[in-house]
């Protein structure tokens, strides 16, 4: 008989503590009461009066915690997410991790030129090509925003370039409610009806409330319309420290949780157990250039506290990870890439986006992702921890092989050896190899990966009746906007 | 220099809210005039201020609060000018455009140009074409500054200098254009005079555009 045993399958990461937690909550919970958050959407002001909400001015709305605490409670634990390829599943459930690219960077680096230039519908097929391609990335956003299309419906347009090149699950952001309500019905299109959709969501909707404290009109739509379709959503506030939120990092924490459960009780008035993820990239605004930081320290140590909160309150968490303030895929970006990554693997969270991010989100960069591709597999295996029983404590082993003898011929070692992590662009290569293919860096490696994604890689396509029916959708989302001023962007 | 305008200077660096308003006032009793107390010691103390922020080793909010300081002692000077005197070295309107609610660039901006001696009008955000138009008719401004963080709002900075010129006002006027998106490029595209990448670099367009640097 043995007792008070105890087994670490994988590692354990702890930043705060479950008193920690609850005081943050509390901190929460006297913010929405005391100062309240601004809602700019009547439906959503009146849904939330009804319900015990006080209103004043309009639109500035004190949340009483009984108010908070049932729609945390409301809303479900757990959400599954398919993609175009029904098989490829993500579990957003406590401590299940997945990674993903992050939306919308304006600007691309060109892969053949290095030229800083806007995202086209092709660029954004191309990342959507590489990120279907690459093993680790189990989901996609829109990696750049799409400016060679009408830009009253871009995002449509960008969802359809994500269709055609990823199989994976998505994340989607959204002009409007309007805009959102066409690519569910794109997605429905897609995956067979608006049951199937609701029974396994092919994408999971992105919104943005706006820090400090504010609920746009469009962002709560959004919010609503999301609630009512059962469409997964990410609330996902991005406070800077000392910008637009406190300086401290339990005081961002504080204010963050606060925007994002203001989103999360709105869906739970709308349709009660609507599936919902708290979110937030959550950094400090660096105080000689005034940028939002996505290479900070402080970003990935909050990432991981606010995950860490999100478990407590039973609820999935999009977290942030595998970006950088580098302006290329240098040393620095390899550097706050792989720190990030690890640490949000760590932390848990269940989906963690912005992985191929360069210049502080600016730019959308291929060869990013795929860095960051060979990072997370590195990181999994670390993930992974280490069993421990008779089999890998190895002690016949040991004895069989003795002092001074080897282990490379053994059966155990043919057994477990490719448990190894094998890297793919990470050299270990000996010198005279290294020299005799070129001396490459692991920069060069990586955009020769990009190059050779870009040139081969065929993902399935949509069958081709969908993707008129997909089409139509569109034309006919230009056709309503067709009125509006058009100024392309330079 | 006199002792008070070095201590008016040194009160700016260190952002002495607290004791400006004093030394102001001792300035003044000394006989200086508000030219030489905005010459002689705040513009000396925001134009350090201004070179170790450059050097990275002032902050911004440091910067903040110096401009700030600067700002108490301009309040307690403008009341003793003559009507129609100015010591601001121009004046602009600045405001997030329509749409957009994102503001912190936009106020950053708009306090290190306080921060240079320019007067500074606030729309606020979400400001809608007519409302920059009403407010350049009634203030009549050297410079025009919109900001936009997305893509979509980016379009009513054009839109915005569209009714510019329809009002006839266009000319009149110097405009700055900025956001994470915005490029230099677009500027020229939408017919905006000019742009910049940081709060500092907008305070030192504002003073290209008016030939003050």
């Amino acid at each position: 008989m043995r007792v008070n045993y105890q087994i670490n399958t994988t590692p354990q990461f702890r930043i705060l503590s479950d008193d920690q937690i609850e005081e943050i909550f509390f901190a929460t919970l006297e913010v929405l009461r005391q100062t309240g958050v601004r809602v700019y959407q009547e439906e959503a002001v009146e849904l939330l009066r009804e319900n015990g909400a006080y209103v004043t001015d309009d639109t500035l709305v004190r949340f009483p915690a009984s108010l908070v605490e049932e729609a945390v409670a409301m809303a479900p634990t757990r959400i599954v997410v398919a993609g175009r390829d029904r098989s490829r599943k993500i579990t957003l459930e406590k401590d299940h991790v997945f990674f993903g690219t992050g939306s919308d960077c304006p600007f691309i680096r060109d892969p053949y030129t290095n030229e800083r230039r806007r995202y086209t519908y092709k660029d954004s097929y191309n990342a959507a090509r590489i990120a279907d391609s690459l093993p680790h990335i189990d989901f996609y956003m829109p990696l750049g925003l799409t400016s060679d299309v009408p830009i009253g419906t871009y995002d449509r347009h960008q969802f359809l370039a994500s269709l055609q090149g990823v199989t994976k699950p998505l994340v989607v952001t959204a002009v409007d409610r309007e805009g959102l309500a066409d690519q569910y019905y794109m997605a429905c299109e897609v995956v067979g009806g608006e049951e199937a959709f609701q029974n396994e969501p092919l994408f999971v909707i992105y919104i943005e409330p706006s820090s400090p404290l504010e609920n746009t009109k469009d962002a709560t739509e959004k919010v609503l319309f999301a609630a009512e379709k059962n469409i997964p959503a990410i609330i996902t506030p991005c406070p800077s420290a000392g910008g637009t939120a406190p300086a401290t990092m339990a005081g961002i924490l504080v204010q963050a949780l606060a925007e994002c459960l203001s989103g999360i009780v709105i869906a739970q008035l709308q349709n009660p157990g609507a599936p919902v993820i708290m979110g937030g990239v959550v950094t400090i605004i660096d105080m000689l250039t005034t940028i939002y930081s996505y290479g900070a320290p402080e970003l990935t140590l909050l990432s991981a506290g606010l995950t860490e909160i999100s478990k407590w309150l039973g609820l999935p968490m999009f977290s942030t990870a595998g970006c950088t303030d580098a302006k290329t895929v240098d040393q620095q970006a390899a550097i706050e890439g792989a720190i990030s990554i690890a640490v949000a693997a760590l932390s848990g969270a269940s989906l963690i986006h912005d992985v191929g991010y360069i210049e502080s989100g600016l730019v959308g960069s291929y060869d990013m992702l795929v860095m960051s591709n060979e990072i997370i597999g590195l990181v999994k295996r670390i993930m992974g921890g280490i069993p421990v029983d008779e089999e890998t404590l190895a002690v016949d082993v040991i004895a069989r092989v003795g002092p001074g003898g080897h282990f490379l011929g053994e059966k155990h070692t043919l057994r477990h050896f490719r448990e190894f992590w094998l890297p793919e662009l990470i050299d270990r290569t000996k010198v005279d190899d290294w020299e005799a293919a070129g001396s490459k860096t692991l920069g060069v490696r990586v955009h020769e990966k990009v190059i050779k994604l870009i040139e081969t890689y065929e993902p399935e396509p949509i069958p081709k009746d969908v993707e008129n029916r997909l089409k139509d959708i569109i034309a006919q989302a230009d056709e309503r906007h067709k009125a509006e001023e058009k100024v392309a962007l330079a | 220099m006199s002792d008070v305008l070095e201590r008016i200077s040194k009160a700016v660096v260190v952002g002495d809210e607290d004791a400006i308003a004093k030394l102001t006032r001792a300035a003044l009793d000394e006989g200086l005039s508000a030219k030489e107390i905005l010459d002689g010691g705040l513009m000396p103390g925001m134009d350090y201020v201004g070179a170790e922020f450059k050097a990275g080793r002032m902050f911004v909010p440091e910067v903040l609060l110096s401009a700030r300081t600067m700002k108490g002692s301009m309040a307690a000077l403008e009341p003793l000018l003559a009507a129609g005197e100015s010591i601001a070295v121009g004046k602009a309107i600045m405001g997030t455009v329509e749409g957009d609610l994102h503001d912190i660039g936009k106020n950053l901006v708009a306090m290190m140009m306080e921060g240079a001696g320019f007067q500074v009008i606030d729309l606020g955000v979400d400001v809608a074409p007519d409302a920059f138009v009403a407010s350049v008719k009634k203030e009549k401004p050297d410079i025009v500054g919109m900001s936009a963080l997305l893509t979509t709002t980016m379009r009513n900075m054009g839109r915005t200098i569209d009714a510019l010129k329809e009002a006839g006002l266009r000319d009149q006027v110097r405009v700055m254009v900025g956001g994470a998106p915005v490029t230099a490029d677009f500027a020229r595209q939408i017919g905006a005079d000019g742009t910049a990448s940081s709060a500092p670099a907008a305070v030192d367009l504002a003073k290209g555009l008016l030939g003050l640097a």
